[in-house]
């Protein structure tokens, strides 16, 4: 029976010794769980410990305590059996090499995940025209932007037919429609099967392209929840928007029950919180009667949902 | 198989790009004409063959181990080791692949330093047993080869690899005996000499361009394989050992 569960982390823990300096807990008794075909998002501050986890997960690092499964094969006991299972995409400069050509670079992966040779030059054709390479895959690397790199890191990943993609911070330095791109992809990968397991500090991303994602913060989980019902881990209620309210409405509605606040946002409107039940709707009653209609309702956003959890604390790490 | 012949392909893709890697082609056949110069001069004719053998062993024993360090170095600047590691090929198969491809255009330096030697000394270099001659090259190559495999496990732990690389080729060869023959050697040292494959390959080789009868060709040829499949499966195991520890300390793909 295959594993309906692609990947299993069941107390993970990551202690880094470096030479002459204090031990760094990265990952500490991390536990999660991926079913097969999930979009999952890693979200978290700087330091986190997102890299540490996606590189356990796929055999370069061992853990210091705990059990990792991807598609019920142990992460340090059954790597050969996990390998072939996986494709990884570390962002950023590196990782590719650079002097040879973008098609030089994957017919290389190709190979080395066991394709055939016509095999490696059907999909290094696909995948170029996938990520939108086709006319600069026998270009060197090096002249390459930031954006064409990540575009092939994303191609490099995908060589090796993986059940199970590791993407760690895939879309930076990519511009907004390449990103939309992406974005377009991963449901593709997804449709196709495939187990994604993302990092990213984009808030909106991870709105739109994950099924569930997870907080982390100094090496621990602090949630998993679909994005939107991250929202209501923060306030289970709605907010009340209104672009303009004369000053005496707004006294007049400080004072319902169940209003929590009434302050003016940094755009000019106004923003009703509430913490009761109920509340919204007598708020909204009194709007209508004082003749406003332009009114908006929302959860919190990913993004304050994560301002809040983490907490503010500037570049700290 | 697959990963050998993939290392072997990206070899060739390096070296069109970094010809620098090739510089022994360069500098051997500038040895040939220091130690032919040196052998003249001091009277002694009949040492030709060391002096056109040693800048060939020379070339290609740096090529081996420089492009061990070389291979994981590249690996390191361009931040690949991590994901070669955790592909499903064998990491020390396409390292082998890799040093085998650039040690077997190595062989190239034989014919140079000869066409040195005749050239500006007129030194004609005979081939008087060409099959054991031939053997012994092959068998040589694909000795140095493995043992550099067992050499780059090593690089992977240093973070320069390549000035290692080119430091650890000198102990190689006064042990294997390359120019200086191992008999004028210290005693104490000749018995690590005979586990220095080079040793045994670079006695065949001038053996070979001598018009006296071998001995026992079959026996010094299978110690040189025998030492280079030691070396492999030593350097393969080592590999193994290495990798799961810089997989704990996390220092993969540090530069
Ligand atoms: N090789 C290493 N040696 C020592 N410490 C390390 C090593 N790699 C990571 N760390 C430490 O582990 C912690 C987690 O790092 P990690 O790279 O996983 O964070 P991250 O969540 O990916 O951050 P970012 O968003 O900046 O990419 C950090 O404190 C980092 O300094
Ligand atoms: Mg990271």
């Amino acid at each position: 029976m295959p594993a309906m569960e692609a990947v299993v982390v069941e107390g993970i823990r990551r202690v880094f010794t470096p030479r002459k300096r204090e031990p760094v807990t990265a990952l500490d008794s991390v536990s999660l769980t991926i079913p097969v075909g999930e979009v999952h998002g890693l979200l978290g501050p700087n330091g986190a410990g997102k890299t540490t986890l996606v590189k356990i997960l796929s055999t370069v690092l061992l853990p210091t305590e705990g059990r990792a499964l991807v598609c019920g094969h142990d992460v340090v006991t059954e790597t050969k059996a996990v390998r072939p299972l996986i494709g990884i995409v570390f962002g950023g400069e590196r990782g590719l090499y650079t002097r040879l050509s973008a098609r030089q670079n994957l017919e290389y992966w190709g190979a080395l995940y066991r394709l055939s040779g016509p095999q490696i030059k059907e999909r290094t054709a696909m995948l170029l025209d996938r990520v939108g390479l086709t006319d600069r895959a026998d270009q060197r690397v090096e002249e390459f932007s930031r954006g064409m790199k990540q575009r092939l890191h994303l191609a490099r990943g995908l060589m090796g037919d993986a059940r199970v993609l590791f993407l760690d911070e895939p879309t930076t330095g990519m511009d907004p429609l390449a990103a939309r791109e992406f974005r377009k992809l991963v449901g593709d990968l997804q449709d196709e099967g495939r187990t994604i397991l993302l990092t990213t500090h984009d808030m909106v991303e991870a709105e739109t392209v994950c099924d569930r994602v997870s907080l982390i913060d100094r090496g621990r989980i602090l949630a998993t929840e679909t994005p939107r019902s991250l929202g209501s881990l923060i306030s289970r209620f709605q907010r009340i928007d209104i672009e303009d309210a004369p000053d005496a409405l707004l006294a007049q509605l400080k004072l319902v029950a169940g209003v929590s606040s009434v302050s003016p946002q940094a755009d000019g409107s106004i923003r009703i919180e509430v913490n009761e039940d109920g509340a919204t709707a007598l708020v909204l009653r009194h709007l209508v009667d004082a003749g406003i209609t332009s009114v908006k309702t929302s959860l919190p956003s990913l993004e304050e949902v994560y301002v809040q959890m983490i907490g503010e604390r500037g570049l700290v790490v | 198989m697959r990963a050998f012949l993939a290392g072997a392909r990206i070899q060739l893709r390096f070296l069109r790009s970094y010809p620098d890697s090739l510089i022994p082609f360069f500098t051997a056949p500038m040895f040939t004409v220091i130690f032919l110069m040196i052998f003249r001069h001091a009277g002694r004719p009949d040492l030709t063959a060391y002096a056109t053998v040693a800048p060939v062993f020379i070339a290609l024993w740096w090529l081996a181990l420089f492009n061990a360090g070389w291979s994981i170095q590249i690996e390191r600047w361009n931040g690949t080791i991590e994901m070669l590691v955790a592909a499903p090929s064998s990491f020390a198969a396409v390292i082998l692949g890799r040093i085998t491809t650039t040690t077997m255009i190595g062989v190239v330096s034989f014919a140079e330093t000869w066409l040195v030697a005749r050239l500006l000394f007129g030194a004609t270099v005979r081939i008087h047993h060409l099959w054991a001659f031939v053997a012994t090259i092959v068998i040589t190559l694909a000795t140095m080869a493995g043992t550099s495999v067992a050499m780059s496990s090593l690089f992977v732990l240093t973070r320069n690899a390549v000035t290692f690389s080119n430091a650890a080729s000198y102990p190689f060869y006064i042990l294997g005996g390359i120019l200086v023959p191992v008999s004028v050697l210290p005693h104490w040292i000749r018995p690590v000499s005979s586990i220095v494959f080079l040793s045994w390959s670079a006695d065949l080789l001038r053996a070979a361009l001598r018009s006296t009868p071998m001995h026992d060709v079959g026996f010094r040829l299978g110690m040189v394989a025998l030492l280079g499949v030691c070396g492999f499966a030593l350097g393969a195991w080592a590999m193994r050992v290495i990798l799961v520890r810089v997989r704990t300390s996390g220092e993969l793909g540090t530069m």
